[in-house]
């Protein structure tokens, strides 16, 4: 069968990366997604943008993918910002496991990449 | 008198003893005109003399009439003659010589007795002379004259009897031999080196009119030969009588004369004899008459047979032809011509075999089609008669035509047919495959041509079609294509099953109007493009107007495309359509079967921008969505909508399980001869929601989907909200992820997932049958945060076999409700 999810890069301006996830993130598909957007985010990029907002479903496991995410973009000094919308499923699970504490979570991926270009001081990596 | 008849005739012997009288006398009176002795009296040995003249010319001139005692009487007298002139001439004379001369004409001419009679006559007479004499050496004078004629006599005597006894034989077998050749039923001519007839049978008096004794020493020519024949007969009798074989023979039917000028066929058998350097031509002739009006009776009847049998099978040729070339012009499948071909081909023309054989790549021939058996060596043969371009036939004991199947100069194939003793082909049959194989090569290469493209169209449109559909918890799907019987052109029908993030399936139902190739090719770009739409989670009028956007753009020759968008929401129990220009979709509710009309748009690739409106409906829990195309609905001389009403009818009566729904409607509105255009059918229902329910997954990443999607739907109708659904659908997937971890990477290992409705509170559960590790790792730490925080109460209880997760929550509006 197809992958549930759906992985679709966007380079803004040789700055920012921006990944789009839609469809349903789970232990399925989550690493080979992870390694994908890994791939994607260049070195000399200031720093990464997951959009979920198009994502119907995430586990832990896909918490666990942005958790890992998160400790690459900070050892490389670049920034993570992911992108979801209150009120959704995907929303609540992050509120759960707390994952402000990783990365900044924006309503929408323009301000997400406002976000990143600002250049301020990056959050503490998670301890 | 004589116990064998005599060597010679009686004239010859009374001739013969004139003769010696007249000899006799002679040399008598010759020893008196020299000087002689006184003794001798001139005067009786003159008077003897005379006497004996007197005889000889008596018996000459008598001899025809004379008898054997005639003869012996003379004989005697002769002996007496010689006495008398003995006695007269007295001792000292040479006379008694001819006692040995009248010895040996008795032992010549008669029998022995009668000889021997002669002999004691005459040695009785000569003793009385040598008495009456007195003189010496009577006894050796006797012995002389009488003794010597009498040995040398007595060796005549056998001589003689030898041969008169074979005489006698060939004289018998002569006769027999004429008895024989007399009774003969078929003429004996024999003809000498002049062509004189020398023989004339009894039967060749009867068969020609001639007697005997007018034929022999005339020719055939003048008696029995027709004008207009006589060269050759004496060209045929030449050739024989110069033949080097001593025994030459000819055999040959020439018509024959009779007497009365009529005419007959006959039969000769001729042979050259020569005997004692003689040659002899002898003949027996038969009339054939009665023979050769048979045999023209026979040859006319067998012709008469013959062409009205030729009459019968021409038309049963031209029948069968007719309905080869029928077969062949209807475009059916090319297997099926050139089985029908073999099959009319050995019944038309009394083969024992047919084969035939195409022409493949690089001059290789594959057997296309054949009767049961094989032809020994018939591959090679059809490999002569591709390469001769032309029929073959071969008739040694084993009877073989191959004709070659030409089109436009190309060697399709090599048709074959055989025939096993007695029955062998005639040139006629070569002529008639002939004009079968012109016809029928055509016929296949045009279904080649088709079959061909039919296939590589086909292989397209199959693969465009699912391979299986898949398995969608709480709903169950199924799919039928059925090709049209004509096969005149692969249909451009398609359908897909797509399932979409949140557990919702997409259905797509679609009918491109080109066919073919192009039809086909169109079909995949529109798969793969409804499918991408689909994923990206768009709206069901965006995903039509993106398809009719890629049609209007893309498309050769303005293609349309009819089609059905379906989106299933089992958790909402509600379906949403889009309809460009499709039949309506139908929903069977219970009794109840509707169709969902309404908003209704232009098929796609008509306009350049239409737009399409989603069209939302229930579909509760035991009710199944019906998607079609128009193949099943459309007949000829039939109004669509009473196909529609009828489909309608069917549906209503049919089996509500989806697999014998769509079996029963193929069965029931498929003609039996098959469709005239393809049908695609697809269904969905939405089964009944259970009060609990327990499935079985396999322990895999992949299980989790249908989990989730499963879950949503039990959820929604156990009363859940969509926050709630979403929430317990996370916590769920939680513990299945932990139950697909703990059954390792073992194939076949399986989990449970069960759950329950309990008053305002909905129980989960969810058992696997691995260890449940204690390493307590980021991501199952935060597993089980989440089932804590979204669950009410979350029970992790290790069993023997396994461990069990219980999840429970509290449903609000429920809770509310009850």
């Amino acid at each position: 069968m197809d992958d549930l999810v759906d992985v679709e890069i966007e380079q803004r301006s040789n700055e920012v990366v921006i990944a789009r996830l839609t469809g349903e993130l789970d232990i399925s598909a989550a690493a080979k997604t992870g390694d994908r957007i890994a791939a994607a985010l260049s070195s000399s990029a200031l720093g990464l943008v997951v959009d979920l907002s198009r994502l119907e479903f995430m586990d832990s496991s896909g918490v666990s993918m942005l958790f890992s995410l998160a400790r690459q973009v900070g050892s490389h000094r670049q920034q993570l910002r992911v992108v979801a919308p209150p009120g959704r499923p995907v929303s609540r699970v992050l509120q759960i496991v707390e994952f402000e504490r990783a990365a900044a979570i924006d309503h929408d991926v323009e301000s997400a990449v406002a976000g990143i270009a600002t250049p301020q001081a990056s959050p503490p990596p998670r301890g | 008198m004589s116990d064998l008849p005599g060597l010679f005739e009686v004239r010859v012997r009374a001739r013969s003893i004139a003769y010696l009288f007249a000899t006799g006398a002679t040399l008598g009176l010759l020893t008196l005109a020299f000087p002689h002795s006184d003794e001798v009296r001139d005067v009786p040995l003159v008077i003897l003399a005379a006497i004996a003249y007197l005889v000889a010319a008596i018996v000459w001139l008598v001899a025809d009439r004379l008898s054997d005692w005639h003869i012996h009487a003379v004989v005697a007298s002769g002996t007496a003659i010689i006495s008398l002139a003995n006695y007269y001439a007295g001792p000292g004379t040479l006379y008694p010589i001819l006692y040995t001369w009248t010895a040996l004409y008795a032992f010549y001419f008669f029998p022995l007795r009668q000889a021997a009679a002669q002999m004691l006559f005459l040695g009785v007479a000569y003793a009385i002379v040598l008495a009456a004499e007195d003189a010496n050496m009577v006894v050796v004078r006797w012995l002389l004259a009488v003794g010597t004629p009498l040995v040398a006599g007595l060796l005549i005597s056998q001589l003689l009897a030898r041969l008169q006894r074979q005489a006698s034989r060939r004289r018998q077998s002569e006769e027999r031999m004429r008895l024989v050749l007399d009774t003969a039923p078929d003429a004996f001519i024999t003809l000498d080196r002049d062509g004189c007839i020398t023989t004339w049978n009894r039967a060749a008096e009867r068969l020609f009119g001639w007697s005997e004794e007018e034929a022999l020493g005339r020719t055939m020519r003048e008696l029995i030969v027709p004008a207009e024949h006589q060269d050759r007969h004496d060209q045929r009798r030449r050739e024989l009588i110069d033949a080097d074989a001593p025994a030459a023979t000819q055999h040959f039917e020439v018509e024959f004369l009779r007497r009365d000028g009529s005419r007959f066929p006959g039969e000769a058998t001729v042979s050259k004899l020569e005997a004692s350097g003689e040659v002899i031509v002898s003949g027996f002739i038969r009339d054939v008459t009665e023979r050769v009006r048979r045999e023209e009776e026979r040859v006319a009847l067998g012709r008469e047979q013959a062409a009205r049998a030729e009459a019968e099978r021409v038309a049963e040729v031209v029948g069968g032809m007719q309905a080869l070339v029928d077969a062949a012009l209807a475009q059916r499948s090319l297997d099926g011509i050139l089985r029908d071909l073999v099959a009319q081909v050995r019944g038309v023309l009394d083969a024992g075999r047919a084969t035939i054989y195409l022409s493949g790549d690089h001059d290789r021939l594959t057997v296309g089609a054949s009767t049961p058996g094989e032809h020994a060596g018939g591959e090679a043969f059809a490999r002569r008669a591709a390469a001769a371009r032309d029929g073959i036939l071969v008739v040694d004991g084993y009877s073989l035509i191959g004709v070659p199947l030409l089109a436009e100069g190309d060697v399709m194939g090599v048709l074959v047919a055989g025939a096993e003793p007695p029955r062998e082909f005639s040139s006629e049959d070569l002529t008639l495959l002939r004009l079968a194989a012109e016809r029928v090569g055509l016929a296949i290469a045009h279904a080649r041509v088709y079959e061909r493209e039919h296939r590589i169209a086909e292989t397209l449109q199959r693969s465009l079609l699912p391979d299986r559909l898949p398995e969608l918890p709480g709903l169950e799907v199924a799919a039928r294509y059925l090709p049209a019987a004509s096969e005149a052109e692969v249909g451009g029908d398609w359908y897909d099953v797509i399932p979409i993030a949140g557990g919702a399936v997409g259905l797509v139902m679609g009918d491109v109007a080109g066919k073919g190739l192009a039809g086909a090719s169109m079909v995949g770009r529109l798969r793969s493009a409804v499918r991408a739409y689909a994923l990206e989670g768009h709206e069901g009028g965006r995903v039509v107007e993106r398809l009719n956007r890629l049609l209007w753009t893309e498309a050769e020759d303005s293609q349309m495309a009819t089609m059905l968008y379906v989106l299933v929401d089992p958790a909402a129990s509600t379906v949403r359509w889009v309809n460009a220009g499709h039949p309506p979709p139908l929903v069977v509710a219970g009794e109840e079967v509707r169709f969902l009309e309404g908003e209704a748009s232009v098929p796609l690739g008509v306009l350049p921008f239409p737009t399409y409106q989603e069209v939302a409906a229930p579909l509760r829990p035991g009710e199944t969505i019906l998607l079609y195309t128009d193949g099943l609905i459309e007949r000829p001389g039939v109004h669509l909508d009473q196909g529609l009403t009828e489909l309608a009818t069917r549906v209503r009566e049919a089996p509500r399980d989806p697999h014998e729904l769509l079996d029963h409607l193929l069965a029931t509105l498929v003609p039996e001869d098959g469709a005239t255009d393809d049908v695609a059918l697809l269904t969905l229902r939405n089964l009944p929601v259970p009060e609990r329910f327990q499935v079985e997954f396999p322990a895999e990443p992949e299980s989790l989907a249908p989990i989730r999607s499963m879950l949503r739907r039990w959820l929604h109708h156990a009363g859940a909200d969509e926050f709630e659904i979403a929430e317990i659908t996370t916590a769920c997937g939680e513990a299945a992820t932990n139950a697909i971890e703990h059954a390792g990477t073992g194939n076949g290992a399986h989990f449970e997932v069960s759950g329950r409705r309990d008053g305002p509170e909905v129980e989960l559960a969810v058992r696997d049958h691995g260890s449940w590790r204690r390493e307590r790792e980021d991501d199952q730490g935060r597993g089980l945060d989440l089932m804590r925080t979204l669950m009410d109460t979350v029970a992790v209880e290790p069993g023997e076999d396994g461990t069990t997760v219980s999840l429970r929550r509290r449903l609000v509006r429920r809770g509310g409700d009850s």
